[in-house]
């Protein structure tokens, strides 16, 4: 296996070339930790495995972004919290979450005129839509879609690139 | 006697456009009828048959007979009050019957001022800020006028373009100005003057300072629009109420602002935000793929699925690339069949539940594999007993990809163990019995090609 692409010398500092680093660094780290371990095929580990990868490419995607975006801060913010206090925190914060999405559901109902439900559901979506006016969550969402097809390609080629 | 010449003044420079086309009158028969036509004035005011209707007559006499005898106005009226200026025409006429005979000088030469003034305050409010309410309620009063005064024919034609060109926005303020003198400021004191002599003695002395305030040439459409609807007030009887209250005929006279060029400043604000909005929608249906949809809500519906498949991309590929295929194929292969949205968005809260129940099985199906394998190296036999015992069996891969491509629909293939000998490889028969099951479940092509792509290349 070849975890190393021939990244050029030069810094092209586009958000996918940052974003491929990035992961692929994340990748070895996390290979280099299953090496390590035993290979455990219970569920229970199938699943982190798969979200520490999941986590790795969010998290590279959103720190190739930086803090330009409210989405990418939210998400660093949320993976970073995830991390510190586990269940506790995840369970607050869900809470959180759902009492300031009812009362921002409230509020935007309101004033919107069409779309709201959809207004409502492309905030989950999206992370950290829950505190954004309709106008701000139509322009992260569509900086969030760009993002999303720049890691969903870099992810398929170095799927194809590992499976060689 | 102050207040009647600057009613005069009033009346001459609201009734302006007409100025032109009546000096024409004024000049052609001030030479040969100006005593004559006095009287007949004198005899129209006093038998007072001053409907609206004979607007015509009236004026064109009045403005014709530009020095009337001195006399001839003084004997008309000599009763009635000069600052008791209503709204009636009877009253109209009966008030300019005491205009003082010295004005009527000042009147016939002010025809050039006034026609100047009104046309000028016409164009300032045009380009002033407010175009619409101005313009609206400049065409308002222009119509009113035309309404109540019965212009002759020839004012008519000249009065006409006049709310022609203020109806049509911007373009014709400067058409319409052109032939319009050109200096405006040094007329606004008189015209502020004008009006103020002419709200006042309308409205009394208590409201003319307010008037004044409002007329001040700065913005406040709606303001100019109330002072052009004391003033229209004023002179209009048309509308058919004739009332003498002011508050009760500015609304009346307010015009609607037209669709796009509303002054409040909340629809203001609300249009800015419909706008961005507007803006945003684009570029996202730029983004989305098959985003030909013209509805609001079907377009958001459109987003919140490609976001969605997006991040089921993710996941997906995040899942392929964990160690061994075996260890991301039942999974996979598991999601795919209920389009792979359930099983894995369910990650986060029951995900694990899910997957103890499909897992297991995998998990047993794996350690299945390894055991067969290891008796297949032994014995051939035992290794098919043991099939058998768990109600598998062997077959080539050719069979096992028709009947995978042929049942590809199939939700849970419980009957997933085919484990096909290959061509005397045995520990690597998991992978490829696996990548095959992959390939098989992911036949519906709901989720993304690369994982069958990345099958199609480990099987060759």
């Amino acid at each position: 296996m070849n975890p190393r692409r021939s990244i050029s010398s030069n810094p092209a500092s586009t958000v996918k070339s940052r974003f491929t680093n990035g992961f692929l660094k994340a990748l070895l780290r996390i290979n280099r930790q299953r090496i390590t371990s035993t290979t455990a095929y219970t569920p229970r580990e199938i699943f982190r495995g798969y979200l520490r990868v999941k986590i790795a490419a969010d998290v590279s995607m959103a720190s190739a972004i930086g803090s330009r975006r409210a989405w990418s801060r939210a998400m660093l913010r949320k993976v970073r919290s995830h991390g510190r206090d586990g269940a506790q925190v995840r369970r607050m914060s869900f809470l959180a979450m759902r009492k300031r999405n009812l009362y921002g559901k409230k509020i935007k109902c309101v004033e919107e005129d069409v779309g709201c439900y959809q207004a409502n559901v492309l905030r989950k979506l999206v992370p950290g839509g829950a505190a954004m006016d309709m106008c701000c969550l139509l322009g992260e969402t569509a900086h969030y879609i760009k993002c999303l097809n720049t890691q969903v390609k870099v992810m398929r080629r170095i799927a194809e690139v590992f499976s060689t | 006697m102050q207040p009647c010449s600057r009613e005069m003044q009033g009346i001459n420079s609201l009734l302006n456009p007409t100025q032109i086309s009546l000096q024409d009158l004024h000049d052609q028969q001030q030479q040969q009828q100006s005593q004559i036509q006095s009287s007949q004035i004198h005899h129209q005011v006093q038998n007072s048959h001053f409907d609206p209707t004979s607007h015509d007559d009236f004026l064109e006499q009045m403005f014709s007979t530009i020095p009337p005898p001195s006399c001839s106005w003084s004997d008309l009226n000599p009763a009635k009050t000069p600052a008791a200026w209503d709204l009636k025409p009877r009253d109209l006429s009966d008030d300019t019957a005491p205009l003082n005979p010295d004005n009527n000088n000042n009147v016939a030469f002010q025809f050039d001022d006034s026609a100047n003034l009104a046309s000028k305050l016409r164009n300032h409010q045009i380009s002033g800020s407010a175009k619409s309410a101005a313009a609206a309620a400049a065409m308002m009063l222009q119509q009113q006028l035309l309404m109540s005064r019965g212009v002759a024919g020839a004012g008519d034609s000249g009065l006409i373009p006049m709310p022609l060109s203020l109806g049509s926005a911007d373009d014709n303020v400067d058409g319409s100005s052109s032939f319009k003198s050109p200096n405006l400021r040094a007329h606004d004191d008189s015209v502020q003057a004008l009006f103020n002599g002419f709200a006042g003695s309308m409205h009394g002395p208590g409201q003319t300072p307010n008037q004044t305030q409002h007329f001040h040439h700065s913005q406040g459409g709606p303001v100019q629009g109330q002072n052009y609807g004391s003033p229209a007030a004023a002179m209009n009887q048309a509308p058919a109420s004739g009332s003498a209250g002011s508050a009760p005929a500015q609304p009346r006279q307010r015009v609607r602002a037209r669709r796009g060029q509303a002054t409040d400043p909340h629809s203001i604000a609300e249009r800015l935000r419909r706008e961005r909005i507007a803006e945003r929608m684009k570029a996202l249906q730029e983004l989305v793929p098959n985003a030909n949809k013209t509805d609001k809500a079907s377009m958001l519906d459109e987003i919140i699925d490609y976001v969605k498949f997006l991040q089921l991309q993710v996941k997906v590929l995040s899942m392929s690339r964990l160690g061994g295929a075996a260890a991301v194929a039942p999974l996979v292969a598991d999601m795919s069949p209920e389009g792979g949205g359930d099983c894995v968005q369910a990650g986060g809260g029951n995900g694990g539940a899910q997957r103890n129940q499909t897992a297991s099985s995998n998990d047993t199906l794996m350690v299945t594999e390894h055991q067969v394998a290891k008796l297949m190296e032994e014995d051939m036999g035992s290794a098919m007993q043991y099939l058998q015992g768990k109600g598998l069996c062997l077959m080539p891969i050719s069979l096992a990809t028709a009947i995978s491509t042929a049942t590809c629909h199939s939700r849970n293939p419980t009957n997933r163990p085919v484990l096909q000998p290959n061509g005397g490889e045995g520990p690597s028969s998991p992978s490829m019995s696996v990548l095959t099951v992959q390939s098989a479940t992911l036949g519906n092509g709901t989720v993304d090609a690369s994982v069958k792509d990345s099958t199609s290349v480990s099987k060759t």
